[in-house]
């Protein structure tokens, strides 16, 4: 059997896979049209006719939402309502936009059915099914695809969703999708949101696995990636495709965590820096989730790991603004025309102020696969800082400064303004630009460690091979912490466990592990934390208050919403210890010495080979570090060395 | 020397702690205005007042902050550890549930920055539940907080918060929310510490003076960009609640070079009704509406205003005098200021002016006796409506525009919390104006009781359409209605009433104006 990685990136597909002893990694361009031709075209070239465990990072979701290709989808909801999703929150994305437009709903067509439910789970108003009947005439004359069934309060009393469900069902319509299964917690925007996104991308995604399982063998495996940082089978993905919806980053902070965990580090900050921007994650022991994010402006409730983003990158642009301040990004130069020294760009990038300060070098750029045009750099830049009243070298090094206090300002979103204290964690760099920041923004935030692991450019697909299979499980319940109990939570908690332990049995794991969360709050506000549950619920929820906002109150507490996340172990590929080789770099790593620039000053820099640096190899800053994905950059105030995994670790 | 590159380093860090004790303020705070509606902001200043970052919450609060800030300078000797909480209108305030809690920022004995933050609370007494009546002197709204040390030395002063707690009608929700707004400045507090160990408390004077100046640049060039001249515009509010006449707004804008004049001498004078708006609010427009037509990742501080310079008449109904009644002048008074400062701008920047948007922001409060607690509960809210359509597009529907920019408060959220039902929510067909482009459609709001209730509906364009420009069509006027025992009843813009379980308020908001003529 061979083990398999594969995530689906906008440029390349990347594989990582382990046939018996042997690890391998894949890399071939993508198939936007159909991103299944890259995937079967990869797996062909690894294990030919072996047998595959294959787990998948796909982006066929979050592509259909992002370029609006997906079913021509219909939202029902009660009458009365049928524009919640239109009007959103009724507020206004850009404060000072006179001509401000919101984005349109997924949706192409609303309907509203007169039934309702109030807060307390009673039927006031029931269905009049000869109603949903002339709606489902409707649909079909719109040549409706998918649909989205969202009613108010069916987290408490979901049977007119599920009626209407099997009428649908009953008269033809495959993709629908009810609120209450998809995610059944309060908060009716939110919710008829997430559930629409699943039905907008339904279709498209049980196409995509359909045609992948075809073309695989009847031994072959499949499993797929979801946001939250766990796996789930194909089924469940072609019911509730919204939770792959944000995968792609996900893989990245689930590598993080198991490498990091196996360096020995379990209080990890990610930074994952791309082209045109940067990601950034803090792990705690365990990742971090959310159930706060959107895409496109639209809110998706399903728990995710908490990815923030920045529009920083390597690609992003310099400019002087309106008032003489310089800055940095978002705008990007993407790969076309890409940075100045890519050879067509005409702006100053990121990328291009490395370059000039030596910190990049043309000679190993992509293992010197790539051309790079160091020479055509210096006039744009001796213009840019004529202009400023700077020298070329300020300039560069300014413009890093920027894009780094931007990065940083992301770190702060995750850490400092979330009670954690960045100088407990290190930072785990990862992403073709990554080692180029990191050293930096660690000395910034007072880290005292980097760690960038082997392979950085492909973290994403490790990633997908070590992740446990997950399932969350959710239900508002509204309980106000006086009346009710430990016990009777443990009751409400039995339910979803009992759903959990149904659906894991399919799967194919060694052992399962159930979570239990609540989200809470102090009665009367309107911002939950999920805190874990036990006995010492209530004090959990007090000290992560506390940790988060700096002081607690003596209030009653209000338990909103119950939440299980089911984990199954599931068969990991290991990774074995290096041999400890010493402290003295062999001298066929040693590449090349360089000058390069930090803070102004020249500094006589050795370049290193990273594929042949071994385990106990001590770098002294300034150095350089190059491998086919990225460069690393150990400047003077920093050190670094090999572990026994191989992977660098940065002293600043 | 100004170093470029600091200067972008710093906007992003004052801009990162405005906008962290936003998020603070919102996460913990309790009343519904706060917490689901943002109906906060959070602001830090320099040692003179000026505004140095604001986070993008609320455009009313923009102009009206440092007012507080200044007169606390020149009123109260403040120590490190204190907080000054202030609400009146004519110290510092602008209306009565705006409450504002001021901290300065010492760094080794010597006092550098204030921080400052602003929350709409649900209640502050006064004669209707909600604070927001149809009045006729501001003692009817509410409790008057004079400039207050609510925290001394780092501690509160449980004195002054009994006596404000024994005069509001839910206190419990008043404590949540001061101790959430405390807490958002000492973040401020210690960020902006932070900032001054890091860099040097010379150093980041110096450059918090150069955002200023920044903005002031920025502002000018674009002054620059608009043809000298003299702009006009009237608009009119419908009537104060007590007596039903007109009340006249007027603009004038003279462009000068790099410089704007911006004169509201005309307006009428000040009115019996809540209408009144204290020149706090209409600095507040100005403010508005000039950084409106700049970028939007530009930083919003006082270097925005500096280019213009501001003429009201004391007495007026844009710069009332105590003891009038103004609790509307916030939300809907500055609400007219923006459309005749638009109307007149229009004239100078066709291409980007848009029509009138709905120009009210249709405040509903609701107060009663929740039976399953006994409990008395206020409840506020204000719901969208269209915005003006422009040269450059349609105008959006159902949203919030300009002075406001506050959530909905989620049906479920609303109707787990409060005795009544939700019955529809929707876009408001064609009530947007015609033209070439078309104004944005309202909203159809309506509510069941389930218990007895009193309403106070404040609201405005209920006479006067919101205007179409260049021969688009003004929009529909809005509506407000109750039912009564089965009986649908039209009700006018601004009214109370008490109303029984089981019967009904609706409200119909108005769209925004057309642009341009249509070509049927």
């Amino acid at each position: 059997m061979v083990i398999i990685g594969v995530d689906t990136g906008g440029t390349f597909t990347d594989f990582i896979y382990k046939d018996g002893d042997k690890w391998g990694v894949f890399k071939t361009l993508s198939t936007p049209e159909n991103p299944a031709k890259a995937v079967l075209h990869g797996l062909e070239q690894i294990a030919k006719d072996k047998p595959k465990n294959i787990t998948h990072g796909s982006t066929v979701a979050t592509n259909a939402v992002l370029e609006r290709k997906g079913a021509k989808t219909a939202f029902i909801t009660n009458k009365g309502f049928e524009d919640i999703l239109y009007i959103g929150r009724q507020n206004r994305e850009r404060l000072y936009d006179l001509n401000y437009r919101r984005n349109k709903p997924l949706a192409d067509l609303f309907l509203g059915v007169d039934c309702r439910v109030n807060s307390n789970g009673e039927i006031l108003k029931d269905l009049d099914e000869n109603e949903v009947l002339k709606a489902v005439k409707i649909l079909k004359e719109s040549n409706i695809e998918s649909v989205a069934i969202s009613f108010l309060f069916s987290f408490l009393n979901p049977e007119h969703e599920k009626r209407v469900k099997e009428l649908l069902e009953e008269n033809g319509f495959e993709n629908v999708s009810i609120s209450s299964e998809v995610v059944p917690e309060f908060r009716e925007f939110e919710r008829s949101s997430t559930t629409v996104i699943n039905a907008y991308v339904m279709p498209k995604m049980k196409n995509y696995i359909l045609f992948l399982e075809r073309n695989l063998s009847k031994e072959d495996k499949i499993k797929v990636m979801q946001s939250n940082g766990g796996v789930i089978s194909t089924n469940l993905v072609k019911e509730q495709p919204v939770r792959t919806i944000l995968s792609g980053p996900a893989g990245g902070a689930v590598g993080a965590l198991k490498l990091g965990k196996l360096a020995g580090f379990e209080k990890l900050i990610t930074f994952d820096m791309g082209g045109t921007s940067t990601d950034v994650s803090l792990i705690d022991g365990k990742l971090s989730i959310t159930t706060e994010s959107k895409i496109e402006g639209f809110p998706v409730k399903t728990p995710m790991i908490d990815i923030h983003t920045v529009g920083a990158g390597g690609g992003s642009i310099a400019y002087v603004d309106k008032g003489g301040a310089l800055n940095v990004g978002p705008e990007s130069a993407g790969a076309n025309p890409g940075p100045i020294c890519y050879g067509k760009g005409e702006k100053i990038t990121v990328t291009d102020a490395n370059l000039f300060l030596g910190r990049l070098i043309p000679e190993y750029f992509l293992g010197g696969k790539m051309k790079i045009y160091p020479f055509r750099v210096e006039p744009y830049m001796e213009k840019l800082a004529n202009k400023l009243k700077l020298s070329p070298v300020q300039l560069a090094e300014g413009i890093l400064e920027i894009a780094n206090t931007k990065m940083e300002k992301a770190l702060r979103v995750i850490s400092v303004e979330k009670g954690y204290n960045p100088s407990e964690f290190i930072l785990f760099s990862f992403g073709g630009a990554g080692g180029l920041h990191a050293a930096f923004l660690a000395n910034m935030l007072g880290i005292k460690k980097v760690l960038v692991p082997q392979n950085p450019g492909i973290l994403s697909a490790v990633g997908m091979l070590l992740s446990d299979i997950i399932k969350d499980y959710s239900l508002t319940v509204m309980l106000s912490e006086k009346n009710t109990s430990y016990e009777s939570l443990e009751k409400l908690f039995k339910v979803l466990e009992e759903k959990a332990l149904e659906d894991m049995k399919n799967e194919d794991i060694k052992s399962i592990k159930i979570e239990k969360y609540i989200d809470a709050r102090y009665k009367g506000q309107s911002f939950e934390l999920i805190v874990p549950f036990d006995k010492t619920y209530i004090e959990n929820f007090k000290n992560e208050y506390k940790k988060k906002y700096s002081y607690a109150l003596d209030r009653e507490i209000e338990i909103v919403n119950i939440r299980i996340r089911a984990v199954g172990d599931t068969e990991k590929p290991e990774f074995k210890k290096y041999e400890y080789k010493g402290e003295k770099v062999k001298e066929e790593a040693i590449l090349d010495e360089k000058t390069v620039v930090f803070e102004g000053k020249k500094y006589k820099t050795k370049i290193y080979d990273r594929e042949k640096l071994e385990t106990g190899n001590k770098i002294e800053g300034s150095s350089i570090i190059v491998e086919y994905s990225s460069t690393i950059v150990i400047p003077p105030f920093a050190k670094a060395y090999v572990d026994e995994y191989k992977n660098l670790i940065i002293e600043v | 020397m100004v170093n470029p590159i600091l200067l972008e380093v710093f906007k992003n860090r004052f801009s990162s702690i405005s906008e962290e004790m936003g998020v603070a303020l919102q996460r913990t705070s309790f009343s519904a205005n706060i917490k689901e509606r943002k109906d906060f902001s959070c602001a830090v200043f320099d040692k003179n007042g000026d505004l140095i970052a604001q986070a993008a919450h609320i455009p009313v609060h923009l102009g009206s902050m440092p007012m507080s800030v200044k007169y606390i300078i020149e009123n109260v000797e403040l120590e490190e550890g204190d907080m000054v909480i202030l609400n009146d209108p004519f110290k510092g305030g602008t209306h009565l549930p705006d409450i504002t809690i001021v901290a300065p920022v010492f760094y080794e004995g010597n006092l550098i920055f204030y921080v400052a933050n602003r929350a709409h609370h649900s209640d502050v007494g006064g004669i209707s539940a909600g604070s927001m009546p149809i009045a006729i002197s501001i003692f009817q709204e509410g409790l008057i907080i004079p400039p207050l040390k609510l925290v001394k030395k780092g501690k509160i002063d449980k004195e002054i918060l009994d006596f404000i707690k024994n005069n509001v009608r839910t206190p419990e929700e008043r404590e949540g929310d001061f101790s959430a707004q405390i807490n958002a400045n000492n973040i401020g507090i210690k960020r902006l510490l932070e900032l001054i160990e890091k860099y040097g408390v010379e150093e980041v004077k110096k450059y918090s003076s150069a955002l200023l100046d920044y903005t002031e640049k920025i502002m000018k060039e674009f002054i620059k960009t608009l043809p000298d001249g003299t702009y006009s515009f009237t608009d009119y509010m419908e009537d104060d609640g007590i007596k039903n006449k007109d009340i006249k707004i007027n603009v004038k804008i003279e462009i000068e070079n790099d410089k704007a004049v911006v004169d509201f001498s005309d307006s009428d004078f000040q009115v019996e009704g809540s209408i009144n708006a204290v020149k706090a609010i209409t600095t507040s427009a100005v403010f508005y509406v000039f950084r409106s037509l700049i970028d939007e990742d530009i930083p919003t501080n006082a270097g925005c205003l500096r280019p213009i310079k501001i003429i009201t008449k004391e007495g007026t109904v844009v710069d009332a005098n105590f003891p009038a009644a103004v609790s509307a002048g916030n939300v809907e008074t500055s609400q007219r200021i923006v459309d005749v400062l638009l109307g007149a701008l229009s004239e100078a920047l066709p291409d980007k002016i848009p029509a009138a948007s709905q120009g009210t922001m249709n405040n509903i409060t609701i107060g009663g006796t929740n039976l399953n607690t006994n409990k008395p509960f206020t409840y506020y809210e204000t719901i969208g409506g269209g915005m003006g359509a422009s040269a450059k597009n349609d105008g959006e529907s159902a949203v919030q525009s300009h002075m406001t920019n506050t959530l909905n408060t989620p049906i479920e959220a609303l109707e787990f919390e409060y005795p009544f039902l939700v019955e529809k929510y929707k876009i408001r067909k064609n009530s947007g104006g015609k033209g070439l482009k078309k104004g944005g459609d309202g909203i159809v709001r309506q509510y069941k009781f389930l218990t007895d209730v009193e309403v106070t509906v404040i609201s405005e364009r209920r006479k006067i359409p919101p205007y179409g420009l260049f021969g688009g069509t003004p929009a529909q006027t809005g509506k407000n209605y109750v039912m009564k025992s089965g009986k649908k009843l039209e009700k006018e813009g601004k009214f109370s009433e008490k109303l029984s379980k089981g019967d009904k308020l609706i409200i119909e908001t108005p769209g925004g104006g057309g642009f341009g003529k249509s070509e049927i």
